[in-house]
């Protein structure tokens, strides 16, 4: 599924708590302010403190390094001619993550980019097995987790574990690519993909079982 | 009190929100006192984290600085006084803000 964009809307109904930075720089809400007044240095030091997240988010909506880039840049000149709109009621790193989200939406519409193109069926979203008393089955228990470095190195696991997230359906990977990969918290990839934080955990706790058992057939051979 | 957990498929349930320290204390406690007697459940929850550590290890991407540079050579070029201190507000170039 293709998520739909949604309105730039800064409607939170409690000002988000925003904390001194342990850095001593000033918190992206002194710098939204002064960007307001038209402070560029201002506007830069986000650019500067947001690009990566944003260009993560980006990469992962879109699946294209030269897409990211364009994605990116939209969102900045759509931030900047939003700001005097953006009343602190939401976090700007949020409000930024809809804004790009939204951008890369409207790209991927344009694109018509069929989801899982690649010509592989999205992987069922397979995960442990039960008995009928709910024990866990003796092949989901199998141990590889201290093998897992050193196969790393021959390559031949990273070359597994790119197959099963590309299998893995579109809204579950980006979900788990967000905040697994990429460290987004659960709030941010909500409000940038349009779900609900329960929906969240629910797809990103799918997707790592599902991801768990794959790399368990790797490791094990495929579950008979 | 809180219910014990019975059953490994509850303890794999919870799993998410455990390990990303987000469970109620309660239910977190019930889960380990689940995981002190079942070594398939500890196995599971290793295996389960190892899947974590291992993907972000194989498809981590940092922004390339080629990219980096060519955006601050976008917004530079694109919006009024980018990188200084400036009097000009933001907005469109006529000051009207675009409505949401």
């Amino acid at each position: 599924m293709l998520y739909g964009p949604r309105p730039l809307e800064d409607n939170a109904t409690t000002l988000a708590p925003e904390e001194p930075r342990a850095d001593g720089q000033p918190t992206d809400r002194e710098l939204v302010e002064k960007a307001q007044k038209g402070d560029g240095q201002a506007f830069a030091m986000l650019v500067d403190r947001h690009q990566r997240q944003l260009f993560r988010l980006a990469l992962r909506m879109t699946g294209s390094e030269a897409d990211a880039q364009e994605v990116l840049q939209e969102a900045f000149l759509n931030a900047y001619q939003k700001l005097p709109l953006f009343r602190g009621e939401a976090q700007f790193s949020s409000w930024l993550y809809r804004i790009a989200a939204n951008s890369a939406l409207m790209r991927l519409r344009r694109k018509r980019r069929a989801p899982d193109a690649l010509g592989e069926q999205p992987l069922e979203l397979a995960g442990p097995r039960f008995s009928a008393e709910g024990y866990l089955e003796p092949t989901s228990t199998s141990d590889w987790s201290q093998r897992a470095d050193e196969r790393m190195m021959s390559g031949q696991l990273g070359d597994a574990i790119n197959k099963a997230v590309d299998q893995l359906p579109e809204d579950y990977r980006t979900v788990f690519l967000l905040k697994d990969v990429d460290g987004l918290s659960n709030e941010d990839i909500a409000q940038a993909l349009d779900l609900t934080v329960p929906a969240v955990k629910s797809r990103l706790h799918r997707a790592r079982l599902a991801l768990r058992e794959k790399l368990g057939e790797f490791f094990e051979g495929p579950v008979k | 009190m809180t219910s014990p957990i019975q059953h490994c498929k509850e303890c794999v349930d919870l799993l998410g929100e455990y390990i990303e320290g987000t469970l109620p204390a309660d239910r977190a406690k019930a889960l380990e006192d689940h995981l002190s007697l079942c070594p398939p459940c500890i196995t599971f929850v290793r295996t389960y984290r190892a899947t974590r550590k291992l993907c972000r290890s194989a498809l981590a991407r940092e922004m390339p600085e080629e990219l980096a540079f060519s955006l601050k050579s976008f917004l530079t070029k694109n919006v009024p006084g980018f990188g200084c201190s400036s009097d000009a507000p933001p907005g469109k170039p006529d000051g009207e803000p675009e409505k949401v």
